[in-house]
């Protein structure tokens, strides 16, 4: 049963509409559960406060982690990959009972493993390193969730297949579902490692295998801990590209370069799974300088070129449209008025910016000592997971609820300044935590007080700041996030119907011209926004370097 | 186009002058970061080693506490201290929730740390100076330290170990000269090291001795990271005045009254959950191995500190 889409003319697969609402449902249920435990987390962390006591800390700490870092994130991609595969292609839905399935899977996982958290019995944090043990449910509930979430990822390549046999699109898959297919690729990596690590330890914490070596642990865990991440980036480059052609008609300038970027993610997926075991005995350095760089950071590599045509692809197409005056007049008169534009682009700058140029320093071998397990790890991952992957499913469902909700968004001006509220607020929240972190405060730690301990320790005064400052950021982070699952929510079930293009809140531009009207550099401004991008990077990679050398010497 | 097929002739369409710069920039600086860990091995001061050694948490206690009493020149809040020689191996234990020994060192000498777990992973962050390292049970991760700046500093545990993580903070003082000592209040540790008397029965000590020898056991089996001898009571009653208190019990789930006595203190160390005192529930104390001799020296010394 198929609908065709009067706005976008699109053939719609009514089972895919079907499963991809629920999915989409359910990511928002993680994500509300996420932000509630963050809030919490983040007035105990400010010691003025203090509000939670140490085992509700530790156990929000591993509730927060496993819904944002997992149930949402996946729950939104499952979403995605579905709309990209069916949607798109103009396909319909290759099983759509094994989709309720796997989808019903998934649900059991999440409330599984939850109630197993919040009852107290899996205070073991995200990466539940052993020997800490904790209930077999715990486990089983992650094991449930990975295998419904394995079973989504095939109906997807199953519903590639049907296109392809179809002729549902012409000779080359589009680049989106070309993104998601690679994404598709990281997660079954991913997940198979998952399955590698977590059913033996869901086996030794029911008593039938002796031990589990916490050194191979923490090995192959983050084989799913750090590919899972780039499931997220290539899912989430994919929705930039598809924000580029929906808000100004723009296409990726070269699209062999940018199909090569995205097969570079999965060639070199390693790397970062490799730099998690930085400094730790059990493995050598040349195995970690090799093991995380392959002689040439190609998966750095990869990012840094999507950090060109992606943004080239807005320009490029705006000097088409004749915005063609100096370096950023493209930008300038670019459709900031539409949420899912501005999304993208905050989550560009916020993604690059400070989750990237952290990430690479903190991912080299030496610089890692004075970072390591520090509150300046999470504080690069909220510039990479939540202000980049997050922010952008944020982005983009302002463009699924007209479209496959079928609503219009209830709230539409608040919609227009949420995504900056977002981005103020975790930007704060993240530059104030890679200072702290940068100044020894460890992450994932009660109380900087040391109560109870023999003796204490007074950080840098400049800390105090600091605090505040995180405190500030996740308060408006916070609040951001709640207008969005409000706007969310209301629409979709309370919105007024969509009954055609009349009705679309969002712009969805038409190509722009094929002509090249400008001479010269195809995307002038986007190269100066990335040597902007490179001295930053370059200021950074120096700063910590001689952060490093003021050090002890040791070897 | 990212929704449609891409124009046709997609495939051999000539890279902008403007990508292709930027390509070529990012491929430079991404070889240029693998050189530079290179060359840091060679010229620079600080890299993690490669030297590990397999052991176990039960080999490793062993050295450890070895380790301890041959060179235990002193304590400090209830933590055996040590001044290592330059250029000696020094064993240092993570284990819920404290690190041992304290260690005093020489600015600008080298020392060669080994570093392991007694249970779970710990982290082991040296701060002010902010230097990271993971701690596994079951590795020994040799790391050769030469501090740089004179000054306290403090080892925090930065890996979650269990809900008394934050209390689990060490110590190590760098020196310059002799006299500073007198800057942390060092200056009467011993000269020579004083090793426990070993094997000798409790039969001929007197109470007096058999509360020393318990004070030291306090501190080499790490009884003091949980067991404070100042009425705080976070993670584990206090000793102080603990010896003749009446203190409420949980028996096979069910409330009960018992006196602390010696019976009472050698059932609790030889089986920790058998009877629980109320409130330290979330916090039940493992089975440490001690002789009954040992038992009877800590009894003595808990007999000491009454109110």
């Amino acid at each position: 049963m198929f609908r065709t889409c009067d706005i976008t003319g699109f053939k719609v697969d009514l089972s895919s509409e079907k499963l991809i609402r629920a999915n989409a449902v359910f990511a928002v249920i993680s994500l509300l559960l996420a932000v509630t435990a963050a809030i919490l987390l983040v007035f105990t962390r400010y010691q003025p406060v203090h509000l939670l006591g140490a085992e509700w800390y530790y156990r929000l700490v591993t509730f927060h982690g496993l819904n944002a870092l997992i149930f949402w994130i996946i729950f939104f991609e499952i979403a995605g990959l579905y709309f990209g595969s069916t949607v798109i292609l103009n396909t319909k839905f290759c099983s759509p009972r094994w989709g309720w399935i796997a989808f019903g899977l998934m649900v059991a996982g999440l409330v599984m493993s939850n109630v197993i958290i919040l009852m107290g019995k899996a205070d073991v944090m995200l990466t539940s390193y052993t020997p800490l043990k904790a209930h077999p449910l715990y486990y089983l509930g992650i094991i449930l969730f990975a295998v419904g979430a394995l079973i989504a990822v095939t109906l997807f390549f199953g519903n590639l297949m049907i296109a392809r046999r179809d002729k549902a699109y012409g000779d080359t898959m589009p680049l989106f579902t070309y993104g998601l297919m690679t994404a598709a690729i990281i997660a079954v990596i991913t997940l198979a490692s998952g399955a590698l690590i977590y059913i033996p330890t869901f086996l030794w914490s029911l008593g039938l295998v002796q031990n589990i070596d916490p050194a191979m642990y923490k090995l192959i865990w983050w084989g799913l801990g750090h590919s899972s991440q780039q499931i997220n980036v290539a899912a989430m480059v994919s929705i930039w590209y598809m924000v580029s052609f929906l808000s100004v008609g723009g296409t990726s300038i070269n699209e062999r370069v940018s199909r090569s970027a995205f097969v570079l993610y999965i060639l070199f997926i390693c790397l970062a799974s490799a730099h998690h075991l930085l400094t730790d005995p059990g493995v050598s350095s040349a195995w970690k300088v090799w093991n995380t760089s392959y002689a040439m950071y190609l998966a750095v590599l990869a990012s840094m070129i999507h950090a060109f045509a992606v943004p080239s692809s807005f320009e490029s197409a705006q000097r088409r449209w004749g915005y063609n005056k100096g370096l950023f007049q493209w930008l300038s008169k670019a459709p900031w008025g539409n949420p899912a534009f501005s999304s993208i682009i905050l989550a560009i700058i916020g993604f690059g910016f400070i989750g990237g140029t952290t990430g690479v320093i903190f991912g080299m071998e030496q610089t890692n000592i004075i970072v390591h397990n520090t509150i300046a790890i999470p504080g690069h991952f909220k510039g990479t997971v939540v202000i980049g992957t997050t922010l952008t499913f944020m982005g983009i469902t302002y463009y699924l609820i007209p479209l496959i909700f079928r609503r219009k968004i209830v709230g539409y001006g608040w919609a227009k300044w949420q995504p900056w509220l977002f981005f103020i607020g975790i930007a704060l929240l993240s530059i104030a935590m890679i200072v702290l972190g940068q100044l020894g405060v460890p992450r994932r730690h009660w109380d900087s007080s040391f109560s109870g301990g023999p003796f204490t320790h007074n950080f840098n005064p400049a800390v105090d700041f600091f605090w505040a400052l995180m405190m500030l950021g996740g308060v408006l982070a916070f609040l951001s996030t709640i207008i969005w699952i409000l706007i969310v929510v209301i629409s979709v079930f309370f919105g007024p119907k969509v009954n055609g293009p009349q009705d679309m809140q969002l712009n969805i531009s038409p190509l722009a011209p094929q002509v090249k009207e400008h001479k010269g550099f195809e995307a002038p401004g986007t190269l100066v926004l990335t040597m902007i991008f490179l001295l930053v990077f370059i200021a950074l990679f120096f700063l910590n370097w001689k952060w490093l050398a003021a050090t002890w010497n040791v070897n | 186009m990212s929704l449609y097929s891409p124009a046709e002739g997609w495939f051999d369409k000539k890279v902008a002058k403007d990508e292709k710069m930027w390509m070529v920039i990012a491929l430079i600086l991404c070889i240029v970061l693998f050189v530079w860990m290179v060359l840091w091995h060679v010229y620079g001061k600080q890299n993690p080693s490669s030297t590990t050694y397999r052991t176990s948490t039960a080999e490793f206690a062993k050295l450890s506490e070895a380790y301890i009493k041959q060179n235990m020149v002193g304590m400090d809040n209830g933590i055996p201290v040590v001044r290592p020689k330059p250029n000696s191996d020094v064993f240092v234990m993570g284990e819920m929730w404290r690190w041992s020994p304290v260690m005093v060192l020489q600015k600008d000498q080298s020392y060669k740390f080994h570093i392991s777990s007694k249970d779970v992973m710990h982290g082991f962050s040296i701060q002010p100076v902010n230097m990271n390292f993971q701690v596994f049970p079951g590795y020994d991760y040799v790391l050769t330290f030469k501090p740089t700046e004179p000054g306290e500093y403090k080892i925090i545990c930065n890996e979650f170990c269990g809900i008394g993580h934050h209390a689990m903070i060490g110590k190590i003082v760098v020196i310059e000269k002799e006299e500073d000592l007198k800057l942390y209040g060092y200056e009467k540790l011993k000269k020579a090291p004083d090793p426990l008397p070993s094997k000798v029965s409790t039969a001929t000590m007197t109470e007096a001795e058999k509360a020393t020898a318990g004070e030291q056991l306090y501190t080499l089996k790490g009884c003091a990271a949980c067991h404070k001898t100042d009425n705080t009571s976070q993670l584990a009653p206090s000793w102080k005045g603990l010896f003749g208190k009446e203190e409420s019990v949980m028996e096979n789930g069910s409330k009960t009254s018992v006196k602390v006595d010696e019976s009472y203190i050698k059932e609790s160390i030889k089986e920790p959950t058998k009877k629980i005192t109320i409130g330290f529930e979330k916090t039940p104390m493992p089975v440490f191995p001690l002789t009954d001799d040992e038992i009877d020296q800590i009894t003595s010394y808990i007999k000491t500190l009454s109110n």
